[in-house]
């Protein structure tokens, strides 16, 4: 009996130890994120997704803290609905969630710590989170979010010239496309024709998204009127 | 003499009422799709793109005029064959019941020429609607609605054009949708040919028109080796220059048998007229 309690008690000082670290490390990456009140940054997004046909479109981002987002561009530009600044403002709330170190990985020739990310509140709109952190310069090399509506969300990110705010020069998104349909009403075509029928991008089950962003402009400043929907 | 004649036509459309009365009810119907999409266009969009939306954003001015365009487009190049029909599809006939055709013959003007005058004049009134379609839609719209990309919705998918590769499009697509009109307003001539009454060749057309629609709907195997020759198989090509990559030869394939079916229409009208024993 006594085994099995020393036993325990190591296993749980273990497994708090690990949770004490992975705090740390993910305290450290959100200090970074927090250190940008906000940004302005002009991004190049190129979408490959099955059953979306468009070119590469020009856009500029906007943020501001705590969650004011807002993309501009001239045309129709096609975003990830979650993972760009959501999981950032989700990751700010303390309290919101508990973290666990789950191993570690070597992406490129960089060694990360895997942490999970495990919402506390029953309704929280992420179901789980996995962060890919470089330690030594707290900065997430690669995420994993699954959440209620969306799917899971894999996002991989490369950094420049802006490593001291954490803000990422380029992001890869891979987006969950398994709940695409069309309206066949809408979608009914005269010439539609078997060929069409058997395209094989239909059952590719995921897209990504390429952001590349240059020419960040952090803390200097954005209005407000920036974020108001034009009418 | 065919000019002349033409230009004689051309002045009995514009003196018939009927002939406003499709360029009003053009007008009307696009001025209720206008207000439906300024009062509610969000949730006509959101319907194309909610699936998608879970997972992704749409950003950027989605709702534009070169939607609107579009969307005016495909709602009315179902109906304005019916007012295209109303006007042409009198111009032979309407002399038989009004007792003018015996006069129209005595004219020092070949029956061929005849027919070809009153064809000529249908298309002129066809491209005329058409124009007035292109401005109502086009200019309008980006006037009301601002410019910006355009989301179209295909079987395979949703494709993104950009704002600067579409006017040309919707050239060209107006083009072939004013052939497709074009075929109804011969059709609609070349049954007029056969009739004495005005009414009958509307009917007529409007009654091929939807049987040849149902046809072409229906996916039974049997059809399937006459569905590529029906016209209205074809009415809807001008929507292929919306596609990347444009499938050219498919439009050329519709736009051919769209010409064939105009000449031969003609043709028949042609053979009818003059062999017509004008007794009124």
């Amino acid at each position: 009996m006594k085994k099995i309690l020393l036993f325990s008690t190591f296993i749980f000082l273990g497994f708090m130890s690990k949770a004490q670290d992975a705090n740390e490390i993910l305290a450290q990456v959100v200090a970074k994120i927090n250190g940008v009140t906000d940004y302005s940054v002009d991004a190049n997004i190129k979408a490959d997704i099955p059953l979306i046909k468009i070119l590469p479109v020009n856009a500029t981002i906007y943020f501001k803290q705590k969650d004011k987002f807002r993309v501009v561009s001239k045309g129709i530009a096609i975003l990830p609905k979650q993972g760009f600044t959501d999981m950032n403002s989700f990751l700010a709330k303390k309290g919101a969630y508990m973290v666990v170190e789950s191993g570690t990985k070597t992406i490129g020739e960089i060694k990360t710590t895997l942490l999970t990310v495990i919402p506390t509140g029953e309704n929280s709109e992420f179901i789980l989170a996995k962060l890919w952190i470089d330690t030594k310069r707290s900065l997430i090399l690669k995420s994993q979010i699954t959440t209620r509506s969306s799917g899971t969300v894999n996002v991989d990110y490369t950094y420049t010239d802006h490593v001291e705010f954490g803000l990422p020069s380029k992001l890869v998104f891979t987006v969950d496309v398994k709940k695409f349909k069309l309206p066949k009403s809408v979608a009914a075509d005269l010439h539609d024709t078997d060929d069409k029928k058997k395209d094989t991008k239909k059952d590719e089950k995921s897209g990504t998204i390429v952001i590349k962003l240059t020419n960040y402009k952090v803390n200097k400043g954005v209005s407000d009127s920036v974020f108001k929907e034009k009418k | 003499m065919l000019l002349k004649n033409t230009y004689n036509e051309f002045v009995k459309i514009l003196a018939k009422p009927r002939s406003y009365l499709g360029i009003g009810a053009l007008t009307l119907l696009i001025a209720v799709i206008l207000f439906a999409m300024k009062a509610d266009g969000a949730s006509f969009i959101s319907f194309v793109t909610s699936s998608f939306e879970q997972t992704l954003s749409f950003n950027g001015n989605i709702l534009n005029g070169n939607l609107i365009a579009f969307i005016i487009l495909q709602m009315l190049i179902i109906h304005i064959p019916l007012l295209v029909a109303l006007v042409t599809g009198d111009l032979i006939s309407g002399e038989a019941a009004m007792g003018t055709v015996r006069m129209l013959a005595s004219k020092p003007i070949s029956r061929s020429s005849i027919v070809l005058s009153k064809f000529i004049a249908g298309a002129v009134y066809t491209l005329i609607l058409t124009i007035w379609l292109g401005f109502l839609a086009l200019i309008v719209a980006k006037w009301i609605f601002g410019t910006g990309d355009l989301i179209v919705l295909n079987s395979d998918g949703l494709v993104i054009l950009k704002e600067q590769d579409i006017m040309w499009r919707y050239g060209l697509s107006f083009l072939v949708a004013f052939l497709s009109l074009l075929t109804i307003s011969t059709l609609s001539i070349c049954l007029s040919a056969f009739a004495d009454n005005s009414i009958g060749p509307i009917v007529s057309t409007m009654a091929i028109i939807i049987l040849f629609t149902i046809i072409g709907s229906l996916d039974v195997s049997v059809f399937d080796k006459i569905k590529p020759f029906l016209f209205t198989t074809h009415m809807a090509s001008w929507r292929s220059f919306f596609e990347n990559p444009i499938p050219t030869s498919k439009i050329m394939q519709s736009v051919v048998i769209l010409l064939a079916h105009n000449v031969i229409l003609v043709l028949i009208a042609i053979v009818k007229f003059n062999k017509k024993d004008i007794t009124s």
